[in-house]
């Protein structure tokens, strides 16, 4: 009796979330998968099954080519500059003084702000006529190097790039933060009395001890990376002649503007399976501590 | 002087971050010609009226309105059922539950865009395309996974003492529930509820994707489609009040909750 009430309960509790979790997230994820299988422009009875025609037709897309570049290249330079740029602020952010509390209230600003928001904004600072960009730089007399950002196309993808680094940098800020001042106070003071500071202690002390924070970050770098479209599909549509296009708003195209629903569900899938590649492929990297190798 | 270099780097950073916002800010203020004559100067005369046009002549009142509907309900149906769900992932284990735990974890690794294109036929065929009500499921069922993961901790914290004097009381489970262990959950209730508002309130792809009509947009929806318009008709002062409207709801937010924040999204990332 007491067990047959208790099943009723979880039961009861459950399945509303399932519903709802089963019904609108796994089910079409599972549709997903198929749909990649099939020839379909969004009219019930001409869906064809063509097994990997949609995949074969991948390999030889060069503009899918060019938008996975593009999410690798954002991959790379934009982790690089998050790396680097997100250890030296969270560095200085380790003493406690005004200008540090100063910079913890505003750093996850643009963060929590929407990213149509960011994506308009940086528009303007690009904007050719009235940006912040070239008015700055006209006003220190180097209109040479004033531009139309977003409509060139060697300084599109680089624009694009910063923008998404002024989008993201404060969560890692705050990650490297954590991580840094889970190094326990003994270590640190014990580097420093063998006269290690700076760069040297860095190297040999602070990176090292930061083995599992360095590891989220570059899941989660991924991840943000591959999920990259808004951004996108604001400022610049993928353009000038597809130089910034990724892999979503490639996708988007294909399904939304194109109807090749089939095409796009491989697009969806082939994104899914990079993600997973990269991911797996930097935890197994990463995957030994330093630290209980030593010991 | 290495601290020097440090403070300097600081308030460079700090700078990029807010510069920008603060230029949004000013010239959201400025009349046409300023916008175009001088991006770095103050307005003469603040023009408020960009406000008042962007809020009834750019549509960001209705889409403003829109925003607040979808987030209150939303919520309104996603803490209840996540509690729940939470509640029985903490305390009451059964065969299968770890299982199903890790398929709702999962929910929050994998872009949304990946199942875009089912989504929409989904919709279609359910009639819910270009719906609020559409819109609100589909928000709850895809910001359950974080909220059951986040809840489920906090129930996991609560001394389940509590809940067997309940029990012994003669309360069933879920009166427990009810009664007892969910008015506990609430600084809970309150993070889970601070974190969804701030990115549903942001939310664009998927809305972008389920809703095409002017009358059921979002605010980013709103604020992306005026930008659109105001290609045509360049009253860019209304657009940048536009983004002020849009982004000062949350930082409101933000400024007020910062460190209940900054936990959350640490603890997190680092499970």
């Amino acid at each position: 009796m007491r067990r047959r009430s208790r099943n009723l309960f979880i039961a009861a509790f459950l399945s509303p979330a399932i519903l709802l979790y089963g019904g609108f997230v796994v089910y079409p994820l599972i549709q997903a998968f198929q749909l990649s299988l099939y020839r379909w422009r969004g009219v019930s009875q001409n869906r064809k099954f063509v097994g990997t025609e949609n995949y074969q037709k991948l390999i030889h897309d060069d503009v899918f080519w060019k938008a996975l570049q593009h999410n690798l290249w954002l991959l790379v330079v934009g982790g690089i500059c998050i790396f680097v740029l997100g250890l030296l602020i969270a560095s200085a952010m380790q003493k406690d003084s005004r200008l540090v509390r100063a910079t913890r209230a505003v750093v996850l600003f643009p963060q929590v702000i929407s990213l149509v928001v960011v994506a308009i904004l940086w528009m303007f600072m690009y904007n050719p006529s009235f940006g912040l960009l070239n008015a700055t730089l006209n006003g220190m007399h180097l209109s040479g190097w004033a531009h139309a950002w977003l409509g060139e196309s060697k300084s599109a993808l680089p624009a694009v790039t910063v923008a998404f680094l002024w989008y993201a940098i404060g969560f890692y800020v705050m990650l490297f933060g954590a991580g840094m001042k889970g190094i326990s106070e003994e270590v640190n003071e014990a580097a420093e009395l063998d006269g290690s500071h700076g760069f040297h202690k860095f190297r040999t002390i602070t990176w090292p001890l930061l083995w599992s924070v360095k590891r989220v970050a570059a899941v989660y770098v991924v991840v943000n990376v591959m999920n990259v479209f808004a951004l996108v599909f604001l400022m610049t549509q993928g353009g000038p002649d597809r130089h910034t296009e990724v892999m979503l708003t490639y996708l988007y195209e294909q399904a939304f503007s194109n109807n090749q629903f089939g095409y796009a569900a491989a697009l969806a899938v082939a994104n899914f399976i990079v993600a997973m590649l990269l991911s797996f492929g930097i935890l197994a990297w990463m995957r030994r501590d330093p630290q209980a190798a030593r010991s | 002087m290495k601290k020097v270099f440090a403070n300097v780097g600081l308030m460079l950073f700090a700078a990029t971050v807010v510069v920008p916002l603060l230029w949004v800010l000013i010239t959201s203020l400025k009349s046409g010609p300023e916008i175009f004559g001088s991006p770095w100067s103050l307005p003469k005369h603040p023009q408020w009226q960009n406000y008042s046009n962007a809020w009834s002549e750019g549509g960001i009142g209705r889409y403003f309105w829109n925003s607040v509907v979808v987030t209150v309900a939303t919520l309104l149906v996603l803490l209840p059922v996540g509690a729940m769900a939470a509640y029985v992932f903490a305390r009451f284990p059964f065969r299968g539950s770890k299982t199903l735990f890790g398929v709702f974890l999962g929910g929050m690794m994998f872009p949304n865009f990946l199942v875009i294109v089912p989504l929409f036929f989904l919709f279609k065929d359910l009639h819910m395309l270009d719906t609020k009500q559409g819109l609100v499921i589909v928000y709850v069922a895809y910001s359950l996974s974080f909220t059951i993961f986040v809840l489920t901790g906090f129930f996991q914290a609560l001394p389940g003492e509590l809940a067997e004097a309940a029990m012994m009381d003669g309360a069933g489970y879920a009166k427990t529930f009810w009664r007892v262990m969910l008015p506990l959950a609430k600084p809970g209730l309150l993070v889970v509820a601070i974190f969804n508002a701030i990115g549903l309130w942001n939310e664009y792809s998927l809305a972008l994707v389920l809703v095409s009509s002017d009358d059921n947009r979002t605010l980013p929806l709103g604020i992306a489609n005026l930008m659109m318009v105001q290609h045509y008709q360049s009253d860019w002062g209304a657009l940048f009040a536009g983004l002020v409207i849009v982004m000062l709801p949350v930082m409101a937010v933000y400024a007020v909750f910062k460190d209940k924040i900054h936990q959350t999204m640490l603890a997190g990332a680092t499970k």
